[in-house]
């Protein structure tokens, strides 16, 4: 009977629907409450901020998004923040896909939410085919992102993209595309991704072009080689990435705010990255940090229990 | 050097995108597709394993070429190859989005081959009456559903005003009806069920994480810094308290190292990085032997043909 069990053997042994009960309550209540935690931007994070502060304006990005709703608490929230960048620098972008068929779909809706938004605040929307494109799905990541590396053009020769008021048009008639010939043309490569496909971009185009990677919570520790090893400029990792940057977008790098303080003293970009301010929003990131906490404080505290409930029985059979 | 999609003039083996000559050529090149599947099917068992050997050590050596050949330097568009060496090279080079081109051609025909497999299964439960065929009418009807939709939706944005769907004001009961099933349905689904993995991860570390020997106490000690290093409002607690109390606000005190971020830097800098390094090199030579293995045909555990 349950009764007879000890102390020790009661921790050891929860019950799974408790556990789960816990862990539905410690999740779902504080994304009601979106509350601004204290936290401080690692390295990746802050590189992969000042990179894109530091881009010329006048040469498109090339964004490989592979992520879909599943991951959407981390790659949505890391890819909201980094389109919410580059539209208001005005730096124009290419979509394509080489992980998942839905990815694309997912990656317009999201251009078309923040072009809701920037109308709701009075910002001129991105323009499809003027401002960003999206070079479609490819089924063979390899095989593409060798083309793409080796010949750029005819890498989405022959894609059609829709301009308004007209009828599918050739991507390269486009204006972000217009100066682009080679790969190395694009000043920056960002990978927003939960699969492989980030180590097979870097395999395929890693010395082609500088890059950067948004990656998922479980994908830090073999992304994070090859940005200890400089071949990524930056990185974001999990949801601590998407609110790494939304806090960098509002304090800036070493940078004085109103107040003449420096929110984010940071050695390594002494003279300074400023802010970006996008309006009054509230980030994936900042929605979800909390609950990252609180289920993670719920993990430690599970792992302890057991570990006690262990140690507790060990100390009564002796 | 043209490849047969790039001549211009359009020939025979090209056509403008969007005309009905390119969809013509589609369907074309499907017909014979299958044509050629259906021939390999019926061909005796005993051919079907050397000419699979030749396609693949034949698709394999483009690659295992391209990546290994001298390349031109600097080549510019209208540079003309001089000599052996470097023609090949040039024909390498040129043939990959060719060859690129049909990868993602074959990859397709595999999404195509996964709708005919599952259609195929569910519809004879479906026919049959068999155990839990109810499940397998709802997955067909979804698929097509979703097929229907999809389809509509793509077609209405190839017109003069598809841009002008990108703003949901615009939309229509097709798009509205693209948008339950792919946003309001597949995508929340697809969301719903990569959640439930937070469920077994704590189900499974409240279970299996114990300190029951000296190594699995030093997995959990660095796996507990390293993720309350990642929790912001605790990070903050210990790193103040450790520059507050420990280094009496000396950035160049020997205490700083022990402030939290540091500690799980130097565990993941020092141990994970350089672990993960060795771990990929390892697979990365047993993924070569593998690679050899299969381009050659030397391998044969995938059954037999």
């Amino acid at each position: 009977m349950a009764n007879d069990k000890s102390l020790g053997e009661r921790l050891q042994s929860m019950p799974k629907a408790s556990l789960y009960m816990i862990l539905f309550a410690v999740a779902s209540i504080p994304l009601f409450f979106p509350v601004k935690l204290p936290n401080k931007p690692i390295a990746p994070a802050v590189d992969f901020y000042a990179t894109l502060m530091k881009l010329p304006t006048d040469k498109p990005v090339l964004i490989g998004t592979d992520w879909t709703v599943s991951t959407r608490g981390e790659s949505g929230g890391q890819f909201e923040a980094l389109l919410r960048i580059l539209m208001e620098r005005k730096i124009k972008f290419a979509l394509y896909s080489v992980g998942d068929p839905q990815a694309p779909q997912v990656a317009r809706d999201v251009v078309g939410r923040l072009n809701q938004e920037r109308k709701a605040m009075g910002k001129e929307p991105y323009m499809r085919f003027r401002d960003w494109v999206s070079l479609g799905y490819y089924s063979n990541a390899e095989g593409e992102l060798q083309v793409i590396a080796s010949d750029v053009r005819r890498a989405f020769a022959n894609r059609l993209d829709f301009p308004e008021g007209r009828p599918p048009t050739d991507v390269f008639q486009s204006p972000v595309l217009s100066g682009i010939h080679l790969v190395k043309d694009f000043p920056l490569l960002v990978v927003v991704t939960p699969s492989s496909t980030n180590t097979i971009t870097i395999e395929r185009i890693g010395d082609k072009v500088p890059m950067m990677q948004a990656v998922t919570g479980v994908m830090i520790p073999e992304t994070n080689v090859y940005y200890a090893s400089g071949q990524l400029k930056g990185m974001l990792g999990g949801i601590k990435g998407a609110y790494d940057i939304e806090n960098l977008m509002d304090t800036g790098i070493n940078f004085p705010g109103p107040d003449g303080k420096i929110a984010f003293p940071y050695e390594k970009y002494k003279e300074g990255v400023p802010p970006i301010h996008v309006g009054k929003i509230i980030g994936k990131g900042q929605a979800y940090f909390a609950t990252l906490h609180y289920t993670m404080a719920l993990l430690i505290l599970a792992v302890i229990a057991g570990n006690v409930g262990m140690w507790l029985s060990r100390k009564g059979a002796k | 050097m043209s490849f047969l999609a790039d001549l211009d003039p359009k020939s025979f083996y090209n056509a403008e995108p969007g005309s009905p000559r390119l969809y013509f050529m589609i369907f074309l090149t499907v017909v014979i597709g299958l044509g050629v599947i259906g021939v390999f099917m019926v061909a005796p068992i005993r051919m079907r394993r050397p000419i699979v050997s030749v396609v693949t050590f034949l698709a394999g050596l483009f690659w295992v070429l391209e990546f290994t050949w001298p390349k031109a330097i600097a080549r510019g568009p209208l540079d003309k190859p001089n000599g052996f060496v470097e023609q090949v090279g040039f024909m390498l080079h040129d043939g990959v989005p060719a060859v690129a081109d049909l990868a993602n051609t074959v990859s397709s025909f595999l999404l195509g081959l996964g709708v005919y497999s599952l259609l195929r299964v569910h519809l004879r439960k479906v026919f049959k009456q068999q155990k839990d065929w109810s499940f397998s009418l709802v997955l067909v009807l979804s698929l097509l559903t979703m097929v229907a939709f999809g389809y509509v939706d793509w077609n209405m944005r190839l017109g003069v005003n598809g841009a002008k769907l990108d703003d949901p004001s615009q939309w229509g009961n097709w798009n509205y009806g693209k948008d339950l099933f792919f946003d309001g349905f597949l995508q929340q689904m697809d969301a719903a069920m990569f959640s439930m993995i937070a469920f077994f991860i704590l189900s499974a570390a409240y279970r299996a994480f114990r300190m029951r020997s000296a190594e699995a106490t030093i997995l959990l000690g660095a796996a507990f810094l390293v993720l309350i290093s990642s929790l912001g409002l605790i990070e903050n607690i210990v790193n103040n308290w450790v520059m507050n109390t420990l280094a009496k606000g000396d950035g160049n005190s020997f205490w700083v190292n022990f402030k939290l971020t540091e500690i799980s830097g130097w565990i993941k800098d020092t141990f994970q990085t350089s672990s993960i390094r060795g771990i990929e090199f390892g697979v990365g030579i047993g993924l070569l032997a593998m690679g050899l293995r299969i381009w050659l045909s030397l391998e044969r555990t995938g059954g037999q043909a």
